[in-house]
């Protein structure tokens, strides 16, 4: 059997159909508007967005460790391939790697300690939104390394050669990178859930004490995740700020990149496979939207949207649209049973 | 080299600074020591309190209507949101309420800072009814002069935050300790279902100490501006040194979060002096993650 074919059957069906539906609709995407760098910006935002979230519903969404320093943990990716390709020489795409391994040695480490000492998600979230701050502070602060709030230009993930080579724009290039590995991201998500992992992430939402009685070592798959996903948003982190083109503190705030991705996330769907990716086009739509017509309402409309969303709209619109089907049939009967 | 005299004005300034978290600190432990709710939208109410009083001052108003119509105002808007917003997270249980309220009064941040940069012209519809945009920062400055007191240069500001502060203080142990609302309040602090068998309502309990808590807020932001610039964006700045305060202080302790808000006060400024405003921002951040580690039950 060929090792695609192993794969396939391992996989639930629909999930990798989903998938690679996904990805041919992304891929096509930027065709239409081939050459206008703006929307060729916004196409590569929305996918970055999207990969942020696919960590977060990792490491939230699988194992309930609600982080709250994304912002905090990119900014080790984004400044940390800059600054040590600066001080080395080496090729940021070697640094990337050693700064989204430094972020994921961090989430590594307040993931063991939460896990360790059976922290409450409320009690992580505080505790990574405090860390957050310390994070932005120090980006901010601590001028003679970062630059501090005046930032500096942001052109190290650059793909000049191969931009010449084909004729298209750099940022294009971006897009389809960044859409390579938000669909191999998306895969390793359903390979997670569907593996032995799913199965010990789910006994764990569940009922932790009863997942450690029966065998799962808790500690071990909150770790993993955490891991995990720390090195997602350290890696993601710095085509984040290759795409904007200019690192910035602020561009890693708490409200800025962890408030968004919350509401992507939510928007989209907890726990489910497409939501990430639906939720950051619905979102950075919005967004573009907002930009375009409506500047200063952004912020304001996103706090109504966050609140709006928590309240009345936790589900998120990939099961909304799921149950769609049967909802209608259940109205449909309903209103053939008023008829009779 | 520094002098006596220094070390004592920053005392003063550090006090201040510290009563001023305090302040905000109790805010968040009594909303959250009666329902679980966490107020992440507590600095945003101080910040409103500042502006509405300074949009009063401009019309022509004194610092007396001034102040009273912007602790009016807040107290309102607190109330509104009680009712509006925090009644889905009192309904539901245990984490999932924690969850909610976090959710639900960071998203009511995000949306007010928002609000109030733009402002809202009504106009066209409501007579002169205009909120106006506030980009900018404003203080309240009385031009209180300072006090030279041998040879340390005190602010005037500084001591009116510490007096009235530690009176605003004072009246609110007052009302827990002494007045039947005030008992009704730690009833539901300690145990809710008592509360319920003597015919407390915790639902109207949690409406008045919410309110309360953001009019406290809204007080400690108009001492605040007396002596300092803020703008919408000091709102987030605030609720994280209050959220601070609350966990070392204990969370549910009333006491321990004025001893750490006036501690932490005490603390940054002396740091902010000697090695740097980041510094001293980073010291305070790591004083909570200490605390989050050392004692994390306060928090579940």
């Amino acid at each position: 059997m060929s090792p695609l074919a192993e794969v396939r059957n391992v996989l639930p069906r629909t999930a990798v159909r989903n998938v690679a539906a996904v990805a041919v609709v992304l891929a096509i995407a930027p065709l239409p508007v081939l050459g206008s760098s703006y929307y060729e910006g916004v196409l590569a935002h929305m996918v970055i967005v999207g990969m942020f979230a696919v960590a977060l519903n990792i490491v939230f969404g699988q194992t309930d460790q609600l982080f709250l320093f994304m912002g905090g943990l990119a900014g080790i990716g984004g400044y940390g391939t800059a600054l040590l390709t600066n001080w080395t020489g080496v090729t940021p795409w070697l640094t990337l790697l050693v700064a989204s391994v430094f972020a994921a040695l961090v989430g590594l480490l307040v993931s063991w300690i939460s896990a360790r000492r059976n922290f409450t998600v409320v009690l992580i979230s505080i505790l990574t939104l405090n860390l957050q701050l310390v994070f932005v502070e120090f980006y901010g602060g601590a001028r003679n390394i970062t630059g501090g709030s005046t930032g500096f230009p942001y052109s190290y993930l650059t793909f000049e050669s191969v931009a010449e080579t084909l004729g298209v724009s750099d940022e294009v290039i971006l897009y389809y990178f960044a859409l390579l590995i938000l669909v191999a991201l998306l895969y390793l998500y359903v390979w997670l859930v569907n593996s032995r992992f799913g199965v010990a992430f789910h006994a764990i939402r569940e009922d932790e004490l009863a997942a450690a009685s029966i065998g799962v070592d808790v500690v071990r798959y909150k770790v993993i995740a955490g891991t995990l996903a720390a090195f997602v948003f350290g890696f993601v982190g710095a085509f984040y700020a290759q795409e904007a083109g200019y690192i910035l503190p602020s561009a890693f705030s708490f409200l800025t990149v962890d408030v968004l991705i919350l509401i992507v996330l939510i928007v989209g769907g907890l726990r489910t496979t497409l939501g990430p990716v639906v939720g950051a086009v619905i979102v950075v739509a919005i967004e573009e939207a907002l930009a375009t017509y409506l500047t200063q309402w952004r912020t304001a409309m996103f706090g109504a949207l966050l609140i709006f969303l928590f309240l009345y709209f936790r589900s998120g619109v990939v099961p909304f649209v799921g149950d769609l089907p049967r909802t209608v049939g259940a109205a449909a009967e309903r209103a053939r049973a008023l008829l009779e | 080299m520094v002098t006596v005299g220094t070390m004592a004005a920053l005392a003063i300034d550090g006090l201040a600074f510290g009563v001023f978290l305090a302040l905000l600190g109790v805010g968040i432990t009594l909303v959250f020591g009666l329902g679980e709710v966490l107020n992440l939208a507590i600095g945003t109410f101080t910040v409103m309190a500042v502006l509405v009083a300074t949009w009063v001052a401009r019309a022509g108003q004194g610092i007396v209507v001034s102040a009273l119509a912007a602790v009016l105002v807040v107290g309102a808007v607190g109330l509104a949101v009680d009712r509006l917003l925090l009644s889905p997270s009192y309904r539901s249980e245990g984490e999932q309420r924690i969850l909610l309220g976090i959710f639900t009064t960071l998203g009511l941040t995000v949306f007010l800072d928002g609000f109030l940069i733009n402002g809202l012209d009504l106009s066209r519809f409501a007579g002169a009814l205009v909120i106006p945009a506030s980009p900018g920062s404003y203080n309240l400055s009385q031009n209180l002069s300072a006090i030279t007191l041998g040879g340390a240069v005190i602010q005037g500001s500084s001591l009116v935050v510490i007096a009235v502060g530690a009176v605003i203080l004072a009246v609110l142990f007052l009302f827990l300790r002494r007045t039947f609302l005030g008992k009704a309040t730690r009833t539901v602090f300690q145990d809710e279902r008592g509360a319920h068998l003597v015919g407390v309502r915790p639902r109207r309990i949690r409406t008045l100490i919410f309110v309360l808590s953001v009019t406290v807020a809204g007080l400690a932001g108009l001492l605040w501006a007396l002596g300092h610039n803020v703008s919408v964006s000091s709102g987030f700045q605030f609720t994280t040194f209050a959220l601070i305060v609350s966990i070392v202080g204990g969370v549910r302790s009333l006491s321990g979060a004025i001893v750490a808000g006036v501690l932490l006060g005490l603390v940054n400024t002396y740091a902010n002096f000697f090695v740097g405003s980041y510094v001293a921002t980073v010291i305070l951040f790591g004083a909570a993650i200490v605390f989050l580690l050392a004692k994390p039950e306060a928090l579940s």
